[in-house]
């Protein structure tokens, strides 16, 4: 066994390609969401590090348009975070239940959407893996209806 | 929406089952300790409240024995997930001094990450389940017994 000396930018790419691959083989949604929500805490450094715009300000962003303000970085971050079912399978409170019901299927695909975002923004849609889970995206989420309810977004809410 | 419960227990279960997976077929290592890491945040905290002594409780109370110098339990914990990496490859800092490079024994870290929530894992669930029985087959096969102990005897000291 050896050191080998790595950028962050391939690990994150590492694991995302691994939760594609985990996903659309149809196995564990919470591997899928741990390592998406891995790569998520890289790629958005990186993302901001190339003076570009990553998921969670575009998020605010949004939220800015509809709600009327901004919410904090780091809050609104953990928030996506949570939603996303990243913080519910990587960690457990003393005082935390036993249980926690959520839909892992559609969190896990949201995960995924998420990193994409950011590594897209950093990489573009070129690999192979990403192209892979675009196309799977556009059959399953439909595509076409998302596009034409997208049309309707006004230009300030959209990505940047 | 498909809202399903689940236990915290199978969460954790499900995410280094993936990462053995990973692991024993040659995937993708950097995801393996990510997995691993993720499962061993969660049952850590489940053995705790099972009232057992938790892998980093074990670690720190050898260390103490020892006569080495202890930290708090977070900070035991800290060192360990470090010395694994498990926090570099889900997190970049803002303010950290670094180019985005790390240099790490990645196959090393991998088996540390998994040998160290298994151990969590066996104390809340036993060996029968499959995975587990396979990678402790992996073990038996591929590592050297005067370094590691192989067959899990609890009187067991390294000899080199």
């Amino acid at each position: 066994m050896a050191k080998v000396r790595v950028h962050k930018s391939d690990i994150a790419k590492c694991q995302l390609e691994t939760a594609v691959r985990l996903f659309q083989n149809g196995k564990d949604r919470s591997s899928v969401i741990t390592l998406a929500g891995a790569a998520s805490g890289i790629l958005d450094r990186l993302v901001r590090n190339s003076g570009k715009e990553p998921f969670v300000d575009y998020a605010r962003r949004v939220h800015r348009e509809l709600v009327g303000h901004m919410p904090k970085r780091q809050s609104y971050s953990h928030h996506i975070d949570k939603k996303l079912g990243v913080i519910a399978n990587k960690h457990l409170s003393k005082d935390d239940p036993d249980t926690v019901e959520f839909d892992l299927e559609e969190m896990a695909f949201n995960a995924l959407a998420r990193a994409f975002s950011d590594y897209v923004q950093l990489n573009g849609d070129g690999d192979l893996f990403v192209k892979a889970f675009y196309s799977w995206a556009w059959v399953n989420a439909d595509g076409k209806a998302l596009m034409e309810k997208f049309k309707n977004v006004p230009e300030k809410m959209r990505p940047r | 929406m498909t809202l399903k419960t689940y236990r915290r227990l199978e969460l954790a279960e499900n995410q280094l089952e993936a990462a053995i997976g990973l692991f024993v077929s040659g995937g993708d290592k950097y995801s393996v300790i990510s997995l691993a890491g993720a499962a061993d945040v969660i049952l850590c905290r489940l053995v705790s409240n099972f009232g057992e002594e938790n892998f980093t409780e074990f670690s720190m109370r050898q260390e103490a024995e020892r006569g080495l110098p202890v930290g708090t339990i977070q900070s035991h914990g800290k060192d360990i997930n470090d010395t694994l990496f498990i926090n570099h490859l889900k997190h970049m800092d803002e303010d950290e001094d670094e180019d985005g490079y790390i240099e790490l024994d990645v196959e090393e870290c991998a088996l540390g990450s998994i040998l160290k929530a298994l151990a969590n894992y066996v104390i809340l669930a036993g060996r029968e389940k499959d995975f587990v029985k396979a990678f402790l087959a992996w073990v038996r096969l591929n590592l050297d017994p005067n370094k590691y102990n192989i067959h899990c005897d609890p009187n067991w000291k390294p000899t080199t």
